[in-house]
């Protein structure tokens, strides 16, 4: 140094200033060691995920087709979606809810869930905030790139059902997959994630694996507002399976239009056919909108819609011939008599009871709508003669109508390829006491009812069409079903590759195995000829006759409330159970109109009309007498 | 004359401490490039170190003794500049500071950068006397006072970060002043105490807006800190920083974490967390190595200063160098919160590499009259 200045500690000063650097130079260095030594991988991986984004390529689901396999009941088309990327928003979600909702017309209630469910996301997932946006919110986006430049429009396939409501509760309706479904191992284990499209009524929900298909997905760099800068890698999406039902349209759109056109315009009809279970038709009304649910049902008139359908006093969106349980009244008859002759409790040869009017057990009169005399079972059936089988059930006991249910399978589920199917009630020591706590003892006016089909027996119409059907070949129970065949569907990439999707292979109805039920030949041909007697013999359906075209089938009154009340709105639930020809059946038919009176009257016309069209479709000329039965 | 001068001149010549500045300019061109490779500030950055080495060698060959006895003229200039670009027609105003002057051929320059200089040689011409006593409080009051002519009008662009880099110069001064230790110790613990104080208060009365405060808490917790907000760029720093680990990312160019635009203000005052992505450890350790080298070649050219001006001069320049070293780096690596100083060196700015070079050139100038008397 070339100044005096010892007294200052100069040189001191100088030495700690050159400290200080080396100490703060050293600071840096630690600080860079644990950013990119110690940390390094966990940053790179960060950068690496904040600009890659896995963008969805929609495949799309299988088309619904009817059983000829070429007219289409239910496919996809293309709409668009305005969907947000979470990672994209700067801002809280909370200032985005009230200019989306202005903007795109959408519910702020629904966009307030819609964050909150995606909170729990990985970011790189996005968010509909718009389904099934219109040119009018498409070009809203574009005009709003500056202020919400996370708002994408994508394009996805939407799911169009038919009009009118027609097939809904067969085809049921698709939507997004819900966050408590999201949470079940069956969704869980095969990957679903929010926003999924998945069935979730009807065959939609049943064959949803092989409708659905596996989404693509576009791997893009995106820079720090979301713009997409390059694809890095790209899997096309493979198409879910096409599904041909065992739907017969125009025995469908007949059956829609005789419910229509009922007094009540509710009830069921279902066709059959009894020789393998495939369902030729399945109406059940009132119906609603399947659209509503893969369309509207993110926009506040869709909402409401919704709700208006949960409240209507019509459950229109019960399927009634798996969710209705109804008396089945007199059709119950044709299993009493067919058990009966297996039981012994009446022969062929000795098939002959009294009617009496009615019948007196203790103190109480139960009466028969006519005096028959003393029938024997043909003519009982034919007449539907209540006192002849009041007599029958009291010599079958319980535990005779009991045998006979779980023969018929009664108190279990069909096995219909469709959701939410619901057991019949039928009679037991059990249900009494459940349906009578005050009574609970099992007493022999009990079995009277029980034989007719009141108080004790409330049956799905799936159920008891099953029934009749077997009856009316011999004993052989198929399992009713609506799926005919799945089709193939190619593999889609390359098999070394991780997202190769394989080939998905045709397939068809896979419990085609009928449980037998062993009903002698004479035995079935006995009840047969007193079905057949019911529409060509003077019996409750005489005005449907079809001459050479012989229907066996059996009319059914269900009391909804004590007699003498059956007006109006409780006026007696109308049946007619039925198959034809009748000792050779292609076809077999159930219908229920609610609340309309006579079975005779209502219901079996309407099974007629259906009738006609299968008569006209495969004997290729007009049915026999076909005006009386028009109407 | 001029050939003795010349002749000892080329022996005395800090060639290393030069060479050693050129090539930071150089790495740092190279990071420039990296940061924004379809800019022209690359380009801009070689012209303005050409531009940089002419000064620092004009100054250099310059008798500092000279340019400090003119300093009072060179300060006043510096203050009128400040003055000029605070008018709206003459100043440019980007982000809202109205820092920079426009200027014909080489664009904008920003005189905050530059009066640095004055302000050291006015300190130096002050404080350079020969000291026999310790610093009286008459002489601190004017040291404070002028450091604050230029602070204030800086604080009017409005450019704290600017400002707060004028700190050192004067502390630094005062310190190798016979400053009492005392009130060096009283200021350390001052603000150790006060710095948390003033924020918790600052927080209750308001004073502290919310922004200001993330940009605090991002630092104390940056993984849980809100990173769409104001957290982000220290965070979006952060990270470009760690990714780079040992040796520099692999990933292409066009994927980097500037050419994203996740990293914000890659070229200027993040340009060492574009260095920390492409070179990694290593290079941002190598770096730290050159500048410590750089300071502590400037320090030895201090104790050989022939007077207590010339020590003082590169001192004080060395003071600010490192306290921008610390600062910028700092907020890089997330310690510090964000503020906009530029790494000396390295960042992309005219204004930064000629105020540095010719801070320099002073450096050079002391050592060459080591042995004049």
């Amino acid at each position: 140094m070339k100044f005096e200045d010892d007294s200052q500690n100069l040189r001191v000063r100088l030495r700690v200033i050159q400290i200080l650097i080396v100490l703060m130079l050293a600071v840096l260095g630690v600080r860079l060691y644990m950013l990119q030594i110690v940390k390094g991988g966990y940053y790179a991986e960060r950068a690496e995920n904040q600009r890659i984004r896995l963008l969805p390529i929609p495949a799309p689901r299988g088309a619904i087709l009817d059983r000829t396999g070429k007219k289409v009941l239910v496919d996809s088309q293309s709409i668009y979606n305005v969907i947000i990327s979470r990672e994209d928003v700067k801002g809280g979600f909370d200032s985005l809810i009230e200019p989306l909702a202005n903007g795109l017309n959408v519910d702020p209630e629904y966009l307030r869930e819609r964050f909150k469910e995606i909170a729990s996301q990985p970011a790189f997932e996005s968010i509909r905030v718009k389904e099934n946006a219109n040119a009018q919110d498409i070009s809203w986006v574009e005009a709003h790139t500056l202020e919400f430049p996370e708002l994408r429009v994508e394009q996805q396939p939407q799911r169009r059902y038919p009009e009118n409501g027609m097939l809904a509760h067969v085809l049921g309706y698709v939507g997004e997959i819900s966050s408590e479904q999201l949470e079940l191992p069956k969704f869980k284990s095969k990957g679903y994630k929010p926003g999924d499209i998945i069935g979730i009524e009807g065959i939609e929900a049943v064959y949803d694996d092989a409708l659905r298909g596996r989404d693509g997905y576009r791997k893009v760099v995106v820079d720090s507002r979301g713009h997409i800068q390059e694809e890095i890698e790209k899997v096309e999406p493979q198409a879910g399976q096409d599904l041909v039902t065992t739907i017969d349209l125009d025995l469908q759109a007949t059956a829609e239009e005789q419910l229509r056109n009922s007094p009540s315009k509710r009830g069921v009809i279902i066709a059959m056919d009894p020789n393998n279970g495939e369902i030729l038709a399945l109406a059940s009304a009132p119906t609603f909108d399947p659209n509503l649910f893969s369309q509207r049902i993110t926009s506040k008139e869709g909402r409401a819609e919704y709700a208006a359908l949960l409240k209507d006093p019509r459950t229109p969106l019960y399927n009634r011939a798996i969710q209705g349980r109804y008396p089945p009244g007199s059709t119950w008859k044709i299993p009493m008599a067919v058990a009966g002759l297996q039981q012994g409790a009446i022969s062929i040869d000795h098939s002959a009871l009294v009617c009496g009017g009615g019948i007196t057990i203790g103190n109480k009169f139960t009466r028969c709508m006519g005096n028959h005399g003393t029938p024997e079972l043909r003519m009982a059936i034919t007449k539907s003669c209540d006192g002849y089988f009041y007599r029958l059930g009291l010599k079958m006991t319980l535990n005779g109508i009991m045998q006979m249910v779980d023969e018929f399978d009664l108190n279990k589920r069909t096995g219909v390829d469709l959701p939410h199917e619901l057991i019949s009630w039928t009679p037991s020591q059990e249900f009494k006491a459940r349906f009578n706590p005050r009574d609970p003892e099992w007493r022999d006016i009990d079995t009277v009812y029980a034989s007719f089909g009141q108080v004790y027996d409330f049956v799905t119409p799936m159920a008891l069409l099953r029934t009749i059907a077997s009856i009316g070949v011999g004993g052989q129970m198929y399992i009713p079903h609506l799926m005919k065949e799945v089709r193939e569907i190619a593999a889609v990439g390359d098999p070394d590759k991780p997202d190769y999707r394989e080939a998905r292979p045709a397939h068809g109805f896979d419990r085609t195995q009928p449980k037998v039920i062993p009903i002698p030949e004479d035995q079935h041909h006995f009840v047969v000829e007193g079905m057949w007697g019911v529409v060509n013999n003077g019996g409750t359906a005489g005005k449907i006759k079809m001459a050479g075209f012989d229907i066996a089938g059996k009319t059914g009154t269900a009391q909804v409330v004590g007699l003498g009340k059956d007006t109006g709105e409780n006026k007696d639930h109308a049946w007619f159970v039925s198959f034809a020809p009748a000792y050779k059946p292609e076809i077999s038919v159930l219908a229920l109109i609610e609340n309309v009176g006579f079975g005779g009257t209502h219901a079996a016309p309407a099974a007629r009309a259906l009738y006609d069209v299968y008569y006209r479709n495969t004997r290729h000329e007009d049915p026999p007498g076909a005006l009386v039965a028009k109407k | 004359m001029v050939a003795i001068l010349e002749k000892r001149s080329l022996r005395d010549f800090d060639w290393l401490l030069a060479l050693l500045a050129i090539g930071i300019v150089g790495f740092g061109t190279w990071q420039i490039h990296n940061a924004q490779p379809t800019e022209a500030y690359w380009q801009k950055q070689l012209i303005g170190l050409g531009i940089a080495l002419v000064a620092m060698l004009t100054i250099a060959f310059t008798d500092y003794r000279k340019l400090v006895h003119f300093a009072p003229a060179f300060y006043i200039f510096g203050l009128i500049l400040l003055m000029i670009v605070l008018v709206p027609g003459i100043g440019m105003k980007i982000n809202g500071q109205r820092a920079w002057i426009k200027m014909p051929i080489i664009g904008q320059f920003q005189p905050s950068e530059f009066v640095k200089i004055p302000t050291v040689l006015m300190l130096a011409r002050f404080f350079g006397r020969p000291r026999t006593s310790a610093l009286t409080l008459r002489e601190m009051v004017a040291g404070i006072f002028i450091l604050a002519l230029p602070v204030g009008l800086i604080l009017l662009e409005p450019d704290s970060g600017q400002a707060i880099t004028y700190f050192p110069l004067l502390a630094v001064v005062l310190f190798l002043s016979a400053i009492k230790m005392r009130f060096v110790l009283a200021a350390v613990i001052l603000s150790v105490l006060l710095v948390p104080a003033a924020y918790i208060v600052g927080v209750k009365t308001g004073k502290i807006k919310n922004y200001q405060q993330e940009r605090i808490n991002v630092i104390l917790d940056p993984d849980n800190a809100d990173p769409r907000r104001y957290g982000y760029h220290t965070l979006q720093s952060i990270v470009t920083v760690g990714k780079g680990g040992l040796t520099g990312s692999r990933a292409p160019r066009e994927f980097s974490q500037s050419s994203l635009k996740f990293l914000p203000e890659p070229h200027s005052d993040f340009i060492f967390a574009v260095t920390a992505e492409n070179t990694g450890f290593l290079g941002c350790v190598l770096l730290l190595i050159a500048y410590a080298i750089l300071l502590s070649r400037l320090i030895t050219g201090a104790r050989r200063a022939p007077d207590r001006t010339g020590m003082l001069v590169i001192m004080a320049i060395v003071g600010g160098f490192a306290f921008q070293l610390f600062i910028n780096i700092g907020m890089a690596l997330g310690m510090l919160p964000v503020i906009g100083v530029p790494l000396p060196l390295m960042s992309a700015g005219l204004s930064s590499v000629l105020a540095t070079f010719i801070a320099i050139g002073f450096a050079i100038s002391v050592q060459l009259r080591r042995f004049v008397n």
